[in-house]
């Protein structure tokens, strides 16, 4: 009677547990469990992992023994360590990519991502499954690994920083290879895209291979030979940078699995702000932390990174639907404060090229205030030095905004007949950029029997030239950069009173039976 | 709320200059079966994507459960349960994760998750399978499967593309079996199959499309009675064939006529009144008429004399 009472009271206890273990189930991203389930029982992970474990047996006994009798008496982690590094770098940096990769676009092609897309989970949990899934089967391989690690630590000759250190690298760079690849799987559905997209991850994981495979080991060589300060705001930085851009180009991820009839850009605008603050962030600890030489490399590095990737998105900004659903316009704030507020979070063309001017802007001005500050404005000894790269900046960002309201212009003349993908608005910018250039230039040389001729105010619009000249402050001044201000001002200004009704929001009333489906909800 | 569950008012979709889909509109009544006839390129698969909330019309609206497919696509999907025409299977899955999966990304959780799960794998005669990899079935499985993921969340409008395609005739029958179960239980399905006379005999109402445009919508009876005109009769008489064929030749709704032994066959003109008419006529003459048989036009008769066979 006790041993059935014992029995049914240990099944209850199971019962328990197994229904706990279902609760927890139930919580997690359904992605990640469908994704975990199907990669534990691929040949892929199982042929993966096999081999990492052979791999790392190997060299733990051909290492070993090459390094006999010494490995007793002298530091022998160094060269374990590089070999341990190479058989955990392999599957993370490359393997796990490319199944991610492969993972999404198998929903593409395979017409699953369709049947996701009507249930009720969002492109970001998609995404985010897919990544978290990808990192699951990198711990895996993580701690396979782990014990050899600690053997070859044990070894002595590398600190424990400097191990931290390359598994903390191994570990941040493989998470950013994953999303690039995530990014990468859906951008083209085409068989040549593909091939192209493919092809670009390929190089970039073997790049990365390259490049970190190279650190790493002169890392566990040599050591880091840089100051502390150096060390902690580089690490700082990458950590920013990494996390910044990950989220960047998650969104951009989901924005691309997202339906037509929803909101794509909002997210995606926010993540570009925050990406763009963090690089503000980081020149702004440049400034506290590094010299003066250092920091305006920081400096030009950070607005070259903002001004790239605001011309870019500002161009496929310009580039969107105007059509907006009024189920987006419901979404978007109702208030007379918000909306005047966030007016540039609006999906479309028109607050599109507004926000990528407004951000272009500012990144200018706080360029200059970092300018002035590294510069010393106030002195007049220094000031000279300080006007020259203040007229680069207004100058290229005045080239920018210009660049964007024509790309504006030419999408107009596309979609009278055609529905353009964003993408076009890139490819317009660039036609743009080399027409704007080549058009003067040749005019200039056909008037000049095609010889040398000496830079005039007709080559205003070839931005390379104009740039160029204003380096040396002779050709051109502040009164052709006035010139050029004062045209994309006006431009400007005239694309802004063309469309009222599409920069400025308009409040949207949500139908009562939809308010009452959604509390149900 | 309105009886009707599915509404599509205006639909139109363009591609370039193709108009895929141009100025449909049409209803279905809440758990009924309608079906969409139509060539291959008609529109139908573009119509349904659009009310699957997976394309967006260029004009037009359509509604789910009165819910619009523009305006609320979130409360358009938990309403529905699609199947397109592909199957849409992962690999290294088995029936019953694959269903798990599916219930999870509807946001079922728990013990209605588990139960979900058991019914559709009864319903759709998948338990034996619940174990084996999807990639392994068979087609009828497979589809099998894929209507299974479909009700998975228990929505109240199914959409079924070309469900039937491919199918051994066990397999279609069951199918069919299941269509008409799951409208007994109240679903509405929208269905498109090129076997017209499987349609016929499940569906409550039909609509045939040809070059984007909804050419005949209605029940299967209702459009026979309006599109087939023209019946063929057969009249035995017995006795002065001769005579009636003679003066049949010469009725205005009368067209080619056969002497068939003892039979009159000819092509007649005119619905069920005239017809009754024309024998009253033939009695009145005299004939002893001692069978009438008309040959009313199938569906699939009807569905060749609407549509001419152009693809865009």
């Amino acid at each position: 009677m006790s041993d059935a009472v014992t029995l049914s009271s240990e099944i209850d206890r199971w019962e328990r547990i197994d229904r706990w273990f279902e609760k927890m189930g139930d919580r997690f991203n359904p992605i990640l469990v469908k994704e975990t389930r199907q990669a534990l029982k691929s040949r892929q992970f199982v042929v993966t992992f096999s081999i990492l474990l052979f791999a790392a047996f190997a060299w733990t006994v051909a290492g070993s023994l090459s390094m006999m009798p010494q490995i007793y008496t002298t530091p022998s982690a160094p060269r374990l360590l590089i070999g341990y590094y190479f058989v955990l770098a392999i599957p993370m940096l490359l393997v796990v990519p490319l199944a991610a990769y492969r993972s999404l676009e198998g929903e593409i092609d395979d017409g699953t991502l369709e049947l996701l897309s009507i249930t009720a989970l969002s492109p970001w949990q998609i995404v985010l499954g897919k990544l978290a899934s990808a990192t699951l089967q990198m711990m895996l391989y993580f701690v396979a690994l782990f014990p050899c690690v600690a053997y070859a630590y044990n070894l002595r000759g590398v600190d424990l920083p400097t191990v931290l250190l390359m598994i903390g690298i191994l570990l941040v760079t493989a998470l950013v290879l994953t999303v690039i690849a995530l990014f990468l799987a859906p951008l083209s559905r085409g068989r040549t895209g593909r091939i192209v997209t493919l092809l670009l991850l390929i190089l970039v994981l073997v790049l990365a291979e390259y490049g970190i495979g190279a650190l790493v080991i002169s890392m566990i060589l040599y050591g880091t030979m840089m100051s502390v300060s150096l060390l902690f705001f580089l690490v700082a930085t990458a950590i920013v940078v990494s996390l910044s851009l990950s989220h960047l180009l998650l969104s951009a991820t989901a924005a691309q699995l997202t339906p037509e009839s929803e909101n794509r850009s909002t997210t995606l605008r926010l993540s570009m702000m925050v990406f763009s603050a963090s690089l503000a962030g980081i020149v702004v600890y440049a400034t506290q932390a590094l010299n003066r030489s250092d920091t305006n490399g920081v400096l030009w590095f950070a607005f070259i990174a903002a001004f790239g990737l605001w011309l870019a998105a500002g161009s496929m900004m310009a580039a969107e639907s105007s059509v907006i659903t009024p189920r987006i316009r419901r979404e978007l704030p109702q208030s007379f404060l918000a909306r005047m507020m966030l007016t540039w979070f609006t999906p479309g063309p028109a607050t599109g090229i507004v926000f990528a001017s407004v951000n272009l802007v500012v990144w200018a001005g706080f360029a200059a205030l970092v300018l002035g500050s590294i510069f010393n404005w106030q002195s007049p000894a220094s000031s000279a030095g300080f006007r020259e790269p203040l007229r680069m900046l207004v100058l290229l960002v005045a080239y920018a905004i210009g660049g964007l309201i024509c790309v504006r212009l030419v999408i107009l003349v596309v979609r009278i007949n055609n529905h353009p993908r964003v993408e076009i608005g890139l490819a317009a910018l660039v036609a743009v950029m080399v027409l704007s250039a080549l058009v003067p230039y040749s005019i200039g040389m056909h008037l000049n029997d095609y010889r040398n001729f000496p830079y005039s105010r007709w080559q205003l619009t070839n931005w390379v030239w104009t740039i160029n000249e204003a380096q040396n402050g002779i050709a051109v001044g502040w009164i052709e950069v006035i010139m050029i201000l004062s045209v994309v001002g006006l431009a400007f200004l005239i694309c802004l009173l063309t469309m009222p009704q599409v920069v400025m929001p308009r409040r949207t009333a949500t139908p009562e039976e939809v308010i009452e489906a959604l509390r149900q909800k | 709320m309105s009886s009707d569950c599915i509404e599509v008012r205006r639909l139109h979709r363009f591609f370039g200059k193709t108009k895929a889909v141009n100025d449909i509109s049409f209803s279905v009544a809440r758990g009924h079966v309608f079906g969409y006839i139509g060539p291959n390129g008609a529109g139908k698969t573009t119509s349904m994507r659009i009310l699957a909330t997976l394309d967006l019309p260029s004009y037009g609206d359509a509604f789910v459960d009165g819910f619009s497919v523009v305006n609320d696509p979130e409360l358009v999907r938990r309403q529905l349960g699609f199947m397109p025409d592909s199957f849409g299977t992962y690999r290294d899955v088995n029936c019953s994760e694959y269903l798990d999966f599916f219930a999870r990304a509807y946001g079922l959780v728990g013990r209605e998750r588990n139960q979900r799960l058991k019914w559709v794998l009864d319903f759709t005669g998948t338990n034996g399978m619940a174990g084996k990899p999807v990639r392994g079935l068979s087609k009828g499985m497979k589809q099998r499967l894929c209507l299974g993921r479909a009700l998975i969340h228990d929505p109240a409008v199914m959409i079924l593309d070309e469900p039937a395609a491919g199918l051994d005739p066990r397999a279609r029958i069951d199918l069919r079996k299941m269509i008409r179960e799951l409208a007994d239980r109240g679903k509405t399905i929208l269905i498109s199959s090129h076997i017209l006379t499987e349609l016929a005999e499940m569906c409550d109402s039909v609509g045939i499309i040809e070059q984007g445009q909804l050419l005949a919508t209605g029940s299967v009876e209702q459009i026979q009675r309006e599109r087939a005109k023209h019946r063929e009769l057969v009249v035995r008489l017995l006795d002065r064939l001769a005579d009636a064929a003679a003066e049949l030749s010469a009725h205005d709704s009368v067209g080619k006529l056969d002497v068939d032994g003892n039979r009159l066959r000819f092509e007649f003109e005119g619905d069920d009144e005239a017809q009754s008419e024309l024998v009253a006529w033939m009695v009145g003459k005299g004939y002893r008429v001692a069978e009438v048989i008309s040959h009313k036009k199938s569906l699939e008769d009807v569905f060749m004399q609407v549509t001419e066979g152009l693809v865009q």
